[in-house]
């Protein structure tokens, strides 16, 4: 049994959770009422001390916690950085999260960061790499992680899967679980002009074991995956088929930029309990 | 190389480029032409610097002025992000200010970005304890002159000609822009974290002689002396023992270690 092997069984249910942000603070504190968990950015975190750390633990105190990174860089090419994961475990061991997750993508090789999630192109080659790296990751910080698909706009001459082959491929052989945020399925759907529905229908439901919840804006002739916006109608449509097909998977109201006050997001996240709810009982 | 590698690099460079090109693996479709497509990542690598940047440099936006936008381009240009933690991507400011051109004709650039990156590294250091007037007043009469006073370790050091502080106090509190004020001999501020609060201050001479004095580990009795180079006769002790209450009220002090008796 290797280590991974020994946290084998999937984390647990968590609900109906928010993004934790810095605007948040206090109100989440006082009025946590309606958010049953909440996601934390890893990178912020992961530093000596001072103010983030102390609101953390109390946060901590009150909420279950999931970890979420941006800077894995699991598809990179570059090795993977041996600091980072050594920061990534500390913060891990010390908040003791229901689970870490992280982006199918890569964000920078030769030692520089583009912060932001460079989509891969689905091949053979990039599904044997980002396996190798998978296990790697899963090993050092010895659990199973998430991997989440990212909004993509760009397409590869040399592709030779369907994102959401590619995916489930990822999460069959390196044995790892998905974080499937609907709306980056939506704009990617309609950015290369696939069916969402099928997208879904190809992803392993046993592996889904969270969904991110999110807006985007109408670009020139894109959509782009802004987090600045309330969820539109149609991510909600996807979302209840999501429901359909997952079952019981925690969800989460991600929303990164305009953001508005707390009451607004978790009235969002009541409109995804009334909207889910109702489902995973009438399939109870 | 990989196929993967090298088209990682191509389609990097391609992001990160002044001039818009396509790598040769990128294709468009009905959509969208791949160079459309590009410009998402290429448009997001610049606002999304631009911004974290922006947040980490309050003295600097306020004193570079309609300048600043253009300043944060042309450092994300020269100095590419390497950490992690975007916020992180300041870390090169100051000393890119200070040999880049224009900037480096106007010094005080450099030094409002100093203070502003020693606030910001302030803030998450790690946490230190700080004695409290009780531990000061436990220490046996007889330990005093061998006793060192240790700062706290994150606690930072900016020389300045210029009073860019004024322009990060203004900044914090949404006051009215100062006047840029230059001189000669420059002026010991120092930034350090009292609990949970990032403070900074200036220091006159004297104080800044012994607190660095203290910060090199010279026992109370040298601080004594010095004390004594910088007051009028007969006053250094008290002096002394008022600055020495000032810093451990401030948090200045983080540990005592006796000396040898």
């Amino acid at each position: 049994m290797n280590a991974v092997d020994q946290h084998r069984d999937r984390p647990p249910y968590l609900g109906y959770g928010l993004g934790l942000r810095v605007e948040h603070y206090q109100e989440l504190l006082d009025h946590p009422h309606g958010v049953d968990w909440l996601e934390i950015v890893s990178e912020n975190y992961m530093v000596p001390g001072g103010l983030p750390l102390v609101w953390l633990e109390r946060f901590r105190a009150r909420f279950p916690l999931v970890m979420h990174g941006v800077s894995l860089s699991i598809g990179g090419t570059d090795p993977l950085d041996d600091g980072y994961l050594a920061r990534l475990d500390a913060l891990a061991r010390r908040i003791e999260p229901a689970w870490v997750s992280d982006h199918l993508c890569w964000t920078g090789v030769q030692g520089v960061n583009l912060h932001d999630l460079m989509p891969l192109p689905y091949t053979e080659e990039a599904l044997d790499h980002v396996v190798a790296r998978v296990r790697q990751v899963q090993d050092r910080l010895r659990r199973r992680i998430l991997l989440e698909n990212v909004s993509s706009y760009l397409r590869f001459a040399d592709a030779q899967l369907e994102e959401w082959e590619f995916l489930a491929a990822v999460a069959e052989r390196a044995d790892c679980l998905l974080l499937l945020d609907i709306n980056n399925v939506y704009v990617s759907a309609r950015n290369h002009g696939f069916d969402p529905l099928r997208y879904l229908d190809g992803v392993p439901v046993q592996r889904v074991q969270q969904f991110h919840l999110a807006g985007h804006e109408q670009g020139e002739a894109l959509l782009v995956d802004t987090h600045d916006a309330p969820v539109p109608s149609p991510v909600w449509a996807l979302y209840e088929a999501a429901v359909r097909r997952f079952g019981a998977v925690s969800t989460m109201i991600e929303r990164d930029d305009h953001m508005p006050p707390l009451r607004e997001l978790v009235a969002e996240l009541d409109d995804a309990r009334r909207l889910a709810e109702p489902l995973l009982r009438a399939a109870a | 190389m990989s196929s993967l590698q090298s088209m990682q690099l191509r389609l990097q460079q391609a992001v990160m480029a002044a001039a818009a090109s396509s790598p040769p693996e990128l294709v468009g479709d009905g959509i969208a032409d791949a160079k459309t497509r590009l410009a998402i990542y290429r448009h997001g690598y610049r606002a999304r610097l631009r911004e974290a940047l922006a947040g980490e440099f309050p003295a600097l936006a306020s004193l570079a002025g309609r300048r600043f936008p253009s300043l944060l381009d042309r450092y994300a240009e020269a100095c590419p992000s390497e950490h992690y933690n975007l916020r992180w991507h300041g870390a090169g400011m100051a000393a890119f200010l200070r040999y880049a051109l224009p900037w480096r004709e106007r010094p005080a650039f450099a030094e409002a970005a100093e203070l502003d990156w020693a606030i910001s590294t302030c803030f998450d250091a790690a946490d230190e304890p700080a004695i409290d007037a009780e531990a000061l007043a436990a220490i046996a009469p007889d330990a005093w002159a061998g006793l060192r006073l240790a700062p706290p370790q994150h606690l930072q050091w900016l020389a300045l000609h210029s009073n860019v502080d004024a322009f990060r106090s203004a900044a914090d509190s949404a006051a009215s822009r100062p006047h840029l004020r230059r001189r000669a001999q420059p002026r010991q501020l120092i930034v350090w974290r009292q609990g949970l609060t990032v403070r900074y201050r200036a220091l006159e001479p004297m104080e800044s002689a012994l607190l660095a004095a203290a910060a090199r580990g010279e026992p109370f009795a040298t601080l004594c002396e010095i004390a004594a180079g910088h007051a009028p006769p007969g006053q250094a002790v008290a002096r002394l023992a008022v600055l020495l209450r000032g810093w451990v009220d401030a948090g200045l002090i983080g540990a005592l270690q006796p000396g040898e008796t």
